[in-house]
């Protein structure tokens, strides 16, 4: 079943979507804003969007806020259906590894 | 640029479906004749009814000419479907269990500049275990149902409830759901380069580009015989720059790509 976030009206309304499916690219970590025949892949590490085309000006502000909002929860769900690809345990290390220095 | 779309629409039949698709609609012979002389080396034809596919074969040269292509919306007998498929370079129609996107959908996807990115159409041939896909330009693209990984606690992919969704940007099967960028990524090289050139930016390196097909894969970095799970990992982190060439031929062997193909992902 894929994951598919909860995003503000009006935008649900007019059909945007943000998701992340069964089989994605699983490198880097995602979710996938979708509308009609667009795309726009929004990392899940960095929380920037990957592709400068289409751009990522033309996603809606409170679509962005949204998912930057649930950027945690977007993490956890990324980590159940991709446990082989997971960004907790790397950040968790990247964490440490700055606390050691 | 996009092929030119022409709309076959026989007086009487026109469809209200399409009233939104931006295509040459031609109502008759003398049009379609005309259309031909235009973009005799490569269009798009839809024909939404039977009426409008008779229309067509009516007036279209009995031998295979440039690269044309025909969408066909109604079913069609065995016989007619021989002569499209004799006539056309690629033939997408509804026969043969083939799901195609909803109308609204289809309409936009047709419409769109990156239509070749985004699918139309799908059919499973269940006795190869093979999912045939439709792309917006009507090129097909044939996927192992293999392909449609199951992840531990995630839904199974279930062919026999096969769809497009999201305007051609999902491929469903039953509650399983997988992105198309994700297959048009590992099975077209073309868009694979096109894809990489829209990052903002990527790690270029050979283990940057291992990491990300044997993750494609679906492989651990000690599924690889003959190498050792560290050496895959040395590899990733970038401690090895440039591996043997029978690691890299063993490693390429085991994922089903050249070892030059490697660097691509």
């Amino acid at each position: 079943m894929p994951f598919g976030l909860t995003l503000p009206e009006p935008w649900a309304n007019r059909g945007w979507k943000a998701k992340i499916r069964d089989r994605e690219r699983l490198e880097p970590p995602h979710v996938t804003i979708l509308y009609k025949t667009s795309a726009w892949r929004f990392a899940l590490r960095t929380g920037t969007f990957l592709d400068k085309e289409p751009s990522p000006t033309e996603v809606p502000a409170e679509v962005v806020g949204a998912v930057r909002a649930n950027l945690t929860l977007l993490r956890q769900e990324w980590d159940r259906m991709y446990s082989e690809n997971r960004i907790s345990t790397e950040r968790k290390a990247k964490r440490k590894g700055k606390s050691n220095e | 640029m996009s092929d030119p779309l022409l709309l076959i629409e026989p007086h009487g039949h026109a469809s209200r479906l399409f009233m939104r698709l931006e295509a040459y609609r031609l109502r008759s012979e003398s049009e379609i004749r005309s259309a031909l002389k235009r973009h005799g080396r490569r269009a798009l034809w839809i024909a939404p009814s039977s009426a409008a596919v008779h229309l067509l074969l009516g007036t279209f040269p009995r031998r295979r000419t440039g690269d044309q292509r025909l969408l066909s919306l109604e079913r069609a007998s065995d016989n007619r479907l021989g002569l499209l498929h004799a006539l056309f370079r690629f033939v997408v129609s509804v026969d043969g269990g083939v799901q195609l996107l909803p109308m609204d959908e289809l309409t936009e996807v047709l419409s769109s500049a990156n239509r070749a990115d985004l699918f139309i159409g799908a059919a499973v041939v269940p006795t190869d275990a093979a999912v045939i896909l439709y792309r917006g330009n009507l090129e097909p693209l044939v996927v192992p149902l293999t392909w449609f990984r199951e992840r531990p606690d995630g839904p199974i992919p279930d062919p026999h409830d096969l769809a497009i969704t999201d305007f051609g940007q999902t491929i469903r099967l039953g509650a399983y759901e997988a992105a198309a960028d994700a297959l048009l990524y590992e099975f077209d090289e073309d868009y694979r380069r096109r894809a990489k050139k829209r990052q903002v930016e990527t790690d270029r390196s050979l283990g940057g580009a291992l990491r990300r097909l044997r993750l494609q894969k679906g492989l651990r970095q000690g599924d690889f015989p003959g190498v050792t799970a560290k050496e895959i990992a040395r590899i990733e982190r970038g401690e090895v720059k440039k591996p043997h060439q029978h690691t890299l031929t063993a490693i390429a062997k085991r994922m089903g790509v050249s070892a030059d193909d490697i660097l691509t992902y």
